[in-house]
């Protein structure tokens, strides 16, 4: 049962949404699909953490935690295209919500992928199923946009599929690459194969996560998508990806080989960050600069893994909140797009008197994003920085340190002049803020108190689980 | 002895596409190439698996991807590529290295299954470089899905090690996952046609910080 709602019942929706011949129709058949998603996802809460329907497809704490991710950021974007598709009324909504029930389908597969080689599956048409979401708008830019995500994509989950390859070279004994096999019986498998897989497996997923230095696709795709498209790419895609990546990381820990991998992660995660302050720092454009953020905040989930122990735990609640933040900034920003006709960060004035409600939501959301206490990433950068600190790394801490206060420098001049500027225009009359536009930023809102400010326990063990699962505390 | 004839041929007819300037030739190319790769597995371990995959692939990589992209550049006038990033003569040079590079590489891996033949992995390998190779020198949008497609087949040749311990569920996914890549990239291909009147990337240069 729950299999069919989650995974089924969004294609045999978006097989109806294709086959609908009008517009109108197919908004409540998105709604009304991700309300039963949202609900088959919080009975999950009730049942055990560890469920297997079959050999290929199962949970387990980190899969109900991504699932639950992508369930809340689906709905929520869902309620917002309510009110956003009436807008673009020229355009036939059918590849776009079609693409969007057939995502939600693919996404869910990925957290319940018990196999390596369905996993790469899964993560592949994620990827597919999102380029034409990206196009949306098919003006030159977006086209280049595409065109650049699907190539760096594509290229980048082929290394992806030979790193899975090499893994299954490094099971020979095993015959398998199921998940449970190979977590149980990890000290078998090949120490030099599994190392290689590992690195071709870490660019492949890195690259879809938009790690430095393959992240080259980020801004133009994040730019260039329509801003409800944002809000699931850099929240619920980056967190299919972070959960493969965990999985690499899940293997290599099995076989002791945490001495090789840890700085990699390190590496990578200090890398991606480096990168996202230089860009950061005099960005013009606002979606840009968010794609450049979510680089950042990828970094800083991988710098978590390799560090480990505590910081484990701080990279998962670092995933959720950083998930639920990027959806409200994104939403948020669609509305101001809408309103000053514009992406560019010198268009947009004073959000705060001429669109209330955004303007608040989205000063909530930069706050968050930029770790201001009380907010979950605060806590979860101080306990990254901690972890660093108990295992001595200082060189590591000085980058962090550094780059983190250069990027909180270039989150603060746009928060200030975008939010509390004064308008330029401050006498044309507003058009009235939607409902449907704003009732998602609440949705998002509360969410993000209760995943960081009061955290509940239940959420707090799954988390404690799912960090388990790398032997973190 | 056939399969290494068959390796052969693959490795050569890679050298060839990079080689090759003309857009529809080298899509015949890349056909042709899928077309022997599809006997391989028959080679490697005949039975109903490998007679399965041979079909897949034919249906695959030689029909329905080789016309997708005759479709996709049905109205382009220019059907050459001009000027590659990188001139012909340097990327065959770059090529024959790579493939000396692959050799070496795959002489030095100690590989823990048995192989049908000790072309396998080297030949997999060059095919891999050289499809990466056409991907990063060429402008042509056509010309860097045939680059991809090109690895695509050298991790085939890779996966022929495992053909036995692979589900055929999740190897059919894979290939119909190529597939459907091939179809979206088919699909913006056209749109890059219609939005710049060619087919050229290097039209797509506006993004950028």
């Amino acid at each position: 049962m729950e299999l069919f709602l989650l995974l089924s019942l969004p294609l045999l929706m978006a097989a109806l949404v294709f086959a609908m011949p009008q517009d109108g129709l197919r908004k409540p058949v998105l709604l009304s699909t991700a309300s039963i998603h949202l609900s088959a996802t919080a009975a999950l809460w009730q049942g055990p953490r560890d469920v297997h329907f079959n050999a290929f497809l199962g949970f387990d704490a980190l899969s109900h935690l991504v699932l639950n991710i992508i369930s809340i950021l689906f709905f929520a974007v869902a309620v917002y295209l309510t009110g956003h598709l009436k807008e673009k009324r020229k355009r036939s909504n059918r590849i776009l919500t079609g693409c969007l029930l057939c995502l939600l389908s693919a996404m869910t597969l990925v957290t319940m992928s018990r196999h390596m080689g369905l996993l790469w599956i899964a993560i592949a048409v994620t990827t597919l199923l999102s380029a034409p979401l990206i196009n949306y708008y098919r003006t030159g830019a977006s086209i280049e946009a595409t065109w650049k995500y699907l190539l760096i994509s594509s290229l980048g989950i082929a290394l992806g599929l030979l790193g899975t390859l090499f893994l299954a070279v490094s099971a020979t004994s095993l015959k398998t690459i199921f998940l449970e096999d190979i977590l149980a019986n990890a000290a078998s498998l090949s120490p030099s194969w599994l190392k290689l897989s590992a690195i071709f497996l870490l660019v492949g997923y890195g690259t879809k996560m938009g790690l430095a230095p393959m992240h080259a696709w980020k801004p133009d795709a994040y730019g260039e998508a329509p801003a409800p498209v944002g809000a699931l790419m850099s929240g619920a895609l980056t967190g299919c990806a972070f959960l493969a990546v965990f999985r690499v990381a899940q293997i290599c820990f099995h076989a002791h080989l945490q001495e090789f991998i840890s700085p990699v992660f390190i590496l990578l995660g200090v890398l991606s960050l480096g990168i996202a302050a230089v860009f950061i720092i005099g960005q013009k454009d606002f979606s840009r600069m968010l794609g450049y953020s979510s680089v950042e905040h990828m970094g800083i989930l991988v710098l978590g893994l390799g560090l480990g122990g505590g910081a484990i735990w701080a990279s998962l609640f670092h995933m959720v909140n950083n998930a639920f933040a990027k959806g409200l900034i994104f939403l948020a920003a669609g509305n101001l797009y809408r309103h000053f006709n514009t992406r560019k960060i010198e268009g947009i004035r004073g959000a705060i008197h001429t669109v209330p409600a955004t303007g608040i939501f989205l000063v909530l959301g930069l706050l968050v994003i930029t770790g201001f206490p009380p907010f979950g990433i605060f806590y979860s950068e101080l306990l990254i920085l901690k972890a660093a600190l108990a295992t001595g790394r200082y060189v590591v801490i000085f980058f962090y340190l550094l780059f983190l206060s250069v990027i909180f420098f270039g989150y603060a001049r746009i928060i200030l002049d975008m939010a509390l500027g004064k308008p330029d225009n401050a006498d044309v009359a507003a058009p009235k803020e939607d409902l449907f536009m704003v009732a998602p930023l609440v949705i998002l809102a509360l969410v993000l108190v209760f995943t960081g400010v009061f955290v509940p326990g239940p959420l707090y063990g799954l988390i404690n689980e799912a960090s388990a699962l790398l032997g973190g505390g | 002895m056939w399969l290494e004839l068959a390796l052969i041929a693959i490795v050569f007819l890679g050298i060839v596409i990079l080689g090759n300037s003309r857009l529809a030739t080298t899509i015949q190319l890349f056909a042709l190439q899928s077309f022997i790769l599809s006997a391989t597995p028959l080679l490697v371990h005949p039975g109903p698996h490998a007679v399965i995959m041979a079909i897949a692939t034919v249906l695959l990589k030689v029909i329905l991807m080789p016309s997708l992209l005759f479709w996709a550049i049905r109205h382009v006038s220019i059907r050459r590529e001009d000027q590659p990033l990188v001139g012909y003569g340097k990327t065959l040079l770059l090529g024959g290295f790579l493939t000396a590079v692959a050799f070496l590489i795959s002489s030095r891996l100690d590989l823990p299954v048995r192989e049908a033949s000790n072309l396998l992995v080297p030949s997999a390998f060059s095919i891999i470089m050289i499809g990466f190779l056409l991907l990063v020198s060429r402008l042509k949008a056509i010309t860097q899905v045939i680059g991809y497609l090109v690895m695509e087949n050298g991790i085939f040749l890779f996966a022929l090690l495992l053909l036995e311990k692979t589900p055929l569920l999740v190897e059919m996914g894979i290939l119909l996952d190529i597939f459907v890549g091939t179809l979206v990239m088919g699909i913006i291909i056209n749109h890059i046609n219609q939005e710049f009147g060619s087919a050229n990337t290097a039209n797509l240069t506006s993004l950028r910080d």
